[in-house]
């Protein structure tokens, strides 16, 4: 083989080498918990969102934490989970702290600044099925415009807790 | 002149509008073989295993969501409709999934638990508009036939799935949605630590009854009955 070839052939590993390992490194962990259990957020006292903005909001947190890909299954809430599993599983308990409705005015004339956002105060707490271990708490704040229905808020808000939970959990699995 | 003329135009066909007969409902969607759609578990849900086996017998259905038009789930873009009443696909669903695993009984007489399932919510609820929010809500009364004892149990399923543009694909997206749903609602049910109570506590008289289970945990039986015990959530 020539001096010139084999130059090439090094070339080309290099650069797949280069191209492929970071994508390997930077993989995701999946499947680190065989299951997760989302219960219905409760509420403190004088916040006023309906029950259905509660089952919304559950649902899109299942959904969001499905594509985690963090856990093996996501169960439904009151789900029984198989004694061999239960220390690899985690439950997630949360309380809509606050919720402010916003104003459509002040947000017309200044939105641009998140004046007169609806604002929604969510925290969330993670913990270990078998001995009820504290994994983690997370406080999530969201924050849309008053023109856009509560079920948007849900959305954002469930996108933002599975993200959370997701990078509390990745930390506490690499120790 | 010329406004004075458009006005009164407008003014009379808005006057038309409001005097024709249905002029209100001229969308309303009505059911065709191309807008039905089939809803059915893909596979029975295998429920959570039980220490003593009960027999279940579905008594009834009922539907207590309140819907006038229980097959509608989407009125918009033509209508989407279900080729069934959600009662009978509940209970198809349930009885499937239960008699996958030998607990479905015959009859009521053959039974050891009758179940009266109450069907809440079917199909899609309010959601952000970004997507289809399904939902399958049930409330079911456990019943003792020997003992006339009973215990009412809830389950709940949701799915969500992308929203669609194309028609075609709305309905199918509409589907594969209600179907997880209803998945749910089912594994919720028959997997579901309040049925597992429910039995184990209108079922503690019977010869053989299986204890009562701690939350979320599965009960294991090893030896006789003085030798039961329960494995998991640190409660033995």
């Amino acid at each position: 083989m020539r001096r010139g070839e084999k130059m090439r052939l090094l070339t080309i590993a290099l650069v797949a080498t280069l191209m492929v390992a970071p994508r390997l490194a930077a993989k995701d962990p999946e499947g680190i918990y065989k299951t997760v259990e989302a219960k219905h957020f409760t509420r403190v006292e004088g916040v006023e969102l309906s029950p259905a903005f509660t089952d919304y909001l559950y649902a899109e947190l299942r959904s969001e934490l499905g594509k985690t890909k963090l856990f093996v299954q996501v169960v439904g809430e009151g789900e029984a989970v198989e004694d061999a599993d239960t220390a690899n599983s985690v439950v997630i308990e949360g309380v809509i702290t606050e919720f402010t409705k916003g104003n459509r005015a002040t947000d017309a004339i200044l939105g641009g600044y998140g004046v007169g956002a609806r604002s929604l105060k969510i925290d969330v707490n993670v913990t270990r099925r078998s001995d009820k271990q504290d994994l983690g708490a997370v406080k999530a704040h969201v924050r849309v415009s008053p023109r856009m229905n509560e079920e948007v808020m849900a959305k954002a808000a469930a996108h933002q807790i599975a993200h959370e939970i997701k990078k509390e959990l990745k930390d506490k699995a690499k120790g | 002149m010329f406004s004075q003329r458009c006005a009164l135009v407008s003014a009379g066909m808005l006057l038309g509008c409001a005097l024709t007969p249905g002029a209100g409902r001229a969308d309303e969607p009505k059911p065709t073989p191309e807008n039905t759609i089939h809803i059915q578990l893909a596979a029975p849900v295998p429920p959570q295993k039980f220490v003593k086996a009960p027999k279940f017998f579905i008594s009834e259905v009922i539907d207590r969501s309140g819907n006038p038009q229980p097959m509608l789930v989407l009125r918009e873009r033509g209508g989407v409709f279900l080729d069934r009443q959600p009662t009978e696909i509940a209970r198809e669903a349930i009885e499937q999934s239960l008699k996958s695993a030998g607990l479905l009984a015959a009859d009521a007489a053959s039974a050891d638990l009758v179940l009266q399932v109450y069907v809440f919510h079917f199909g899609l609820a309010q959601g952000s508009g970004l997507d289809f929010f399904g939902k399958v809500e049930f409330s079911v009364m456990v019943k003792n036939v020997k003992t006339e004892e009973s215990q009412q149990i809830q389950a709940a399923g949701t799915s969500i799935a992308n929203a669609a543009m194309r028609k075609k694909n709305i309905q199918k997206n509409v589907q594969a949605n209600i179907e997880g749903a209803l998945e749910d609602a089912v594994k919720n049910l028959v997997r579901g630590t309040q049925l597992k109570e429910a039995v184990a506590s209108l079922m503690k008289d019977s010869p053989s009854a299986p204890p009562a289970a701690s939350n979320g945990d599965m009960a294991v039986v090893i030896g006789d009955r003085q030798g039961q015990w329960q494995q998991g959530g640190g409660k033995r």
